[in-house]
């Protein structure tokens, strides 16, 4: 049977690429060691298979069709599309065909509709946490796609719901496949809205105090209330919501957080407990 | 609300081809979307405030970067138009 081995998060703003020289030394060597702690932790745990979510920035999926969810079930994915990711060094990233549909069936026998994608391009939101975390070897990826860009978005209970989802297929896969699960995005920041370039620490500590507790309905209740009242980009802490599912809502140790104004992101880095 | 087309465009100009394309030649790119005429002036006029109300803020975000504008003008006129 497949196990799962971690469960982690990461912030995956772009800035924290294009705008990188940007950021004062402190801050550099802070955010460098929560990506390398997570890198180290998530080298350790050895996965064959690490399932990423993450929204798709514009890059997959448009007006025209817009998933709640999409799994992608490739064998293969593309690399990001972005220019400012063009260093990125791995233009096409391995997928687990078989056990990406192993999670497709498992959903939809379970009540849940997601889209499939046998060809995702993966944009910085999957990308810059892999490269950042320095990984000596990349896990084949099962790439999970979030909207939490264009409303409506899909509920926190929801997200918590897929998360538990996701474990039990994990742990009904028959291969000895070692999968651990990497939530990106968030915390709080604000894109394209009049707030852009706001930090709203306050809501970042709460929701790292209300991931830290574990109880998800109380996380689900204060987050549904608070995301419509912050920047939008908080919307991403859907993913950290399906890893918190994924890891059976144990709650997580935060591995660092710091507000960023470079990378107009309040960054954040977590572990789930096992 | 979301202007399809508005947004379409904003879309498609992520490729740093066809951004390219758009800032030599405006009008030209333009022409080939169905675009209300008040879009479209204010799309020329960089309003920036009448198009947040008519597509996705991470879209409205990348064409005004694509177009050429920082960041700092960008959220002046989000703010103060």
């Amino acid at each position: 049977m497949a196990s799962l081995v971690g469960v982690y998060a990461a912030s995956h703003g772009p800035l924290l690429v294009r705008e990188w020289r940007a950021v004062p030394a402190p801050e550099k060597e802070r955010l460098t060691a929560a990506f390398h702690t997570l890198g180290r932790h998530l080298s350790a745990a050895r996965p064959d298979v690490l399932i990423e979510i993450s929204p798709d920035h514009w890059v997959n999926f448009f007006l025209d069709n817009l998933p709640a969810v999409c799994i992608g079930v490739g064998e293969r994915h593309d690399g990001p599309p972005e220019p400012f990711l063009e260093a990125f060094p791995h233009r096409v990233i391995d997928g687990h065909a078989p056990f990406a549909l192993h999670l497709a069936r498992t959903a939809l026998r379970e009540g849940f509709e997601p889209s499939l994608s046998h060809r995702l391009k993966l944009d910085h939101g999957f990308c810059i946490p892999l490269w950042r975390m320095a990984l000596e070897r990349l896990p084949r990826i099962v790439p999970i796609v979030v909207n939490s860009i264009e409303p409506p978005l899909p509920s926190i209970e929801r997200c918590l719901a897929w998360g538990e989802l996701l474990r039990r297929a994990i742990g009904s896969y028959e291969d000895p496949l070692r999968v651990a699960v990497l939530g990106t995005g968030g915390l709080s920041h604000s894109i394209g809205e009049p707030t852009m370039g706001t930090i709203d620490e306050d809501f970042d500590r709460e929701c790292i105090r209300l991931f830290s507790a574990g109880e998800p309905a109380r996380l689900a209740e204060v987050l549904e209330d608070r995301l419509p009242r912050t920047g939008n980009g908080a919307a991403e802490v859907r993913n950290w919501a399906v890893a918190h599912g994924a890891a059976g809502h144990r709650g997580f140790e935060l591995v660092d957080y710091l507000p960023v104004p470079q990378v107009i992101v309040g960054c954040a880095f977590a572990e789930w407990r096992f | 609300m979301r202007d399809y087309w508005l947004s379409k465009l904003f879309f498609d100009l992520q490729a740093p081809a066809a951004a390219a394309e758009y800032r030599a030649s405006r009008e030209q790119v333009l022409s080939r979307y169905p675009l209300a005429p008040d879009v479209q002036a204010a799309i020329l006029g960089n309003d920036v405030q009448f198009l947040a109300k008519r597509t996705n803020p991470y879209l409205l975000r990348y064409f005004f970067l694509a177009a050429g504008m920082k960041d700092e003008e960008f959220i002046r006129m989000l703010r103060y138009g």
